[in-house]
């Protein structure tokens, strides 16, 4: 105890020091909590376990997936719900693809999302009328939409415009910025603008199962049987669907490792340099306290229980403020950045705690074996 | 005036602790260096793809090329407008038909769009420097492609020699083509009839590509082609279109702009705190030079000087460290949905960046530690230890 007493009187002592250091390990481990939250949230999709999957063509998003599929996939087995899930990709107002927009059903979309909350008299008002559409709550207010809203968008991915009125709002556990709207409206649209050359194109089929562990056999059983179909499918789970959108970005997760691994080097070092000139000031206090008989040991823990301390303390603050500025980000802009701290956080955040504290130890080492190994003669007779 | 000489020894003297240093800051202005080197690259495979004479005709309303089509009657029409350019009788007018197909990385890098485009052989006199590398150019008729080294390299069954699965039709890969590292060097490309035929849309045309002779014929097409009842397509220059592209990369940029600030600040704290240990350990140093006549803003001068010595040379070296990364090839879909294969650009004024930053460290990392020494008295400076 004694020990801790002292080591915590001694990061004190030269305050501005040890403030900078501190400062210095704090701003880097914002900067990296901000980078892994950033990476984390990309996963995040990675880790959900819902029952849910998604049929989409074997040739990716431009492909097809007939809309006579949906009810042969609703008459398999385990499905519990489907729906066609198309997206629309329009323009409102001025505004490009300010949102996402989806064409689904709407007396199953529910279903199929059963964690999504709406209130019953919206859901009637949607599967009644064919120009109804819903979204998102935390969409609805950020567009500043109440329910009666017009919403007009006007298609780039189709040649239509559509007309929608907004009937209800839904609840989802994360941000999901999205509005969904009648499939057969779309598909109408597209119809009578085409003359029926784009038409019956579901684009996507969602599917919800009644238990996870018939998933397996049913992305088999929908692959297999369109393999020789015009319209080959490529099913997956909806975590492993999810994770598409992550792959695209690319070697950012390379590059984070990159950027971490030069920052915590860098930090390592300056941390190094700060406590080695502490160290060197107190030669003769180190020395004193050998010749009153404190053992190496006790010596070497002191000056690396230093260094460790003020990592600590710095790599704790920095990943707090790395934590407030993702949740400051989260609530500014859900759109871009749509969970919440609470909802990524996970050991990421330790192994970042665990990184200070390893920084503490590298730059402790040094200072701390050369303090231990010190004869308590010279460290006398040394002048500063 | 203080000799340099002085912060030179002052700096030897203390060559482990300036070493560190030198090295803390050198991978900082590293890091930031290659954040932007990342963002610089994906401009310039943007920007340098298109030509100002060069028009892209799509479908009214659609925002991308995938989603555009053109009638092959329409595409015709467009070929004997007045005003195109040239090359002999042959009017520099490509029809194109592109599309997406997900495809898998090498060494497990995930899935992702990739784009495949169908052409006439017209197109590649429309992309700037455009030739064939390796192998040869694909014949039509018989589902040949060719894509960039680059792209290769990244996507599984893109070698030379591999097939490509396009709706169950096998395209051998038959050569590798550049084009000045323009965004044309991350898609594949093949016959317009071959691909249209594997996506059971024969005939389909997604957009027109077509040079114009001058900038007057060039307003006079884009406003026939938007205007004209025959047509009312979008009409955009190639430079606008890759513009429009270029909006997701600077979504990118800031956050390079974010790294790069707070490296900034941690970097500063860093030098300041070098600064501080060795102004203090010098105390008498600086009582003295003043005693002997030196004025404050001299020490100042020179102190601050110190600071901006290490870090530069610390910039130095951070940017010495990115010659070896430069010219090596990645690439993200975060840009245009489509894998954007691009090279990393460490340019001069790149580089004049990183050492301007690290100068800024310097400056203000020293700057305080600097006041603080001159404002010691005299006496007090000189009675410390």
């Amino acid at each position: 105890m004694q020990l801790i007493k002292y080591i915590r009187r001694n990061i004190f002592r030269n305050k501005l020091r040890n403030i900078l250091t501190m400062l210095s390990i704090a701003f880097s481990l914002t900067l990296m909590t901000a980078l892994h939250g950033f990476n984390a949230m990309m996963n995040f999709g990675g880790e959900t376990n819902s029952n849910r999957v998604v049929v989409m063509s074997s040739q990716g998003f431009a492909g097809r997936v007939p809309i006579s599929m949906l009810s042969r996939i609703r008459n398999m087995p385990p499905v519990k719900a489907a729906v066609p899930f198309s997206w629309f990709g329009g323009n409102y107002e001025d505004q490009e693809m300010a949102f996402s927009q989806f064409g689904t059903d709407p007396e199953e979309a529910f279903n199929v999302w059963d964690e999504y909350k709406i209130p019953q008299e919206q859901l009637d008002a949607f599967t009644k009328n064919r120009r109804a559409c819903v979204a998102d709550k935390r969409l609805a207010d950020r567009m500043k939409w109440e329910v009666g809203e017009k919403i007009p968008l006007v298609g780039t991915f189709y040649p239509v415009k559509l007309e929608l009125e907004l009937v209800g709002l839904f609840d989802a556990p994360t941000n999901t910025d999205s509005l969904w709207f009648n499939w057969t409206y779309l598909d109408e649209s597209l119809r009578s603008a085409t003359s029926g050359a784009i038409s019956g194109n579901a684009a996507m089929i969602y599917v919800n199962t009644k238990e996870g562990e018939s998933i397996p056999d049913l992305i088999k059983t929908i692959d297999e049987s369109n393999e020789s179909s015009d319209t080959p499918t490529r099913s997956t789970t909806e975590a492993a669907f999810l994770k598409i959108f992550a792959d695209m970005i690319g070697n950012f997760k390379a590059l984070i490792f990159y950027i971490g691994a030069a920052v915590v080097f860098s930090l390592a070092l300056v941390a190094a340099s700060a406590m080695a000139m502490s160290m060197r000031e107190r030669t003769t206090e180190m020395a004193v306290l050998k010749a009153i008989g404190f053992s190496k040991l006790r010596v070497l823990l002191l000056v690396l229980g230093e260094a460790c301390l003020i990592a600590l303390l710095g790599g704790l603050a920095g990943i707090a403020m790395g934590c407030l500025l993702l949740e400051g980000a989260h609530n500014a802009v859900s759109q871009f950045v749509p969970l919440s701290i609470f909802q990524t956080a996970g050991p990421w955040l330790g192994y970042l705690a665990l990184t200070a504290l390893g920084i503490g130890l590298v730059s402790g080492i040094v200072p701390a074996v050369r303090a231990a190994n010190l004869s308590v003669i010279d460290g006398l007779r040394r002048v500063i | 005036m203080i000799p340099l000489k002085y912060n030179v020894r002052n700096l030897s003297v203390r060559w482990l602790t300036t070493l560190m240093t030198i090295v803390a800051i050198g991978l900082v202005v590293w890091a930031t260096v290659l954040a932007f080197g990342l963002t610089d690259g994906l401009e310039y495979s943007l920007r340098v793809s298109g030509d100002p004479n060069d028009i892209i005709v799509m479908r009214k309303g659609s925002a991308s090329e995938t989603s555009s089509n053109i009638t092959d009657q329409a595409a015709r029409e467009i070929a004997t407008l007045p005003g195109i350019e040239k090359d002999g009788d042959i009017p520099l007018s490509s029809p194109e038909f592109v599309t997406i197909v997900i495809k898998q990385r090498r060494n497990n890098g995930g899935t992702t769009n990739l784009i495949v485009r169908g052409v006439t052989p017209i197109a590649k006199k429309l992309r700037p420097n455009f030739k064939i590398t390796e192998g040869r150019e694909p014949t039509p008729g018989i589902n040949e492609a060719i894509t960039s080294r680059k792209m290769a390299e990244r996507f599984e069954t893109l070698r030379l020699g591999e097939k490509l699965e396009i709706q169950k039709t096998e395209f051998t890969i038959v050569g590798y083509f550049e084009a000045g590292g323009s965004a044309t060097e991350s898609e594949v490309w093949t016959d317009i009839n071959d691909l249209t035929s594997a996506q059971k849309v024969q005939g389909a045309i997604s957009i027109v590509n077509f040079r114009a002779t001058d900038r007057d014929a060039r307003d006079k097409l884009v406003e026939i082609l938007q205007e004209d009842d025959r047509f009312k397509f979008k009409a955009i220059s190639e430079t606008a279109f890759f513009e429009e592209q270029m909006s997701a990369a600077t979504a990118i940029k800031v956050i390079g702009y974010i790294i790069c600030g707070f490296l900034t600040f941690g970097a500063m704290f860093a030098a300041a705190n070098t600064m501080y240990a060795a102004i203090a350990s010098r105390s008498r140093e600086i009582g003295t030079l003043r005693a002997i006549g030196f004025s404050r803003m001299s020490i100042l001068v020179s102190l601050v000087l110190e600071s901006i010595t290490i870090c530069l040379l610390g910039g130095l070296l951070g940017c010495l460290m990115t010659v070896p990364l430069n010219g090596i090839s990645t690439g993200t879909s975060m840009a245009t949905f489509a894998e954007t294969v691009f090279e990393f650009q460490f340019g001069p004024k790149l580089m004049m960046r990183g050492i301007a930053m690290a100068a800024i460290m310097g400056l203000l990392g020293g700057l305080f530690p600097a006041i603080r020494a001159i404002r010691m008295p005299i006496v007090e400076s000189l009675r410390k230890a």
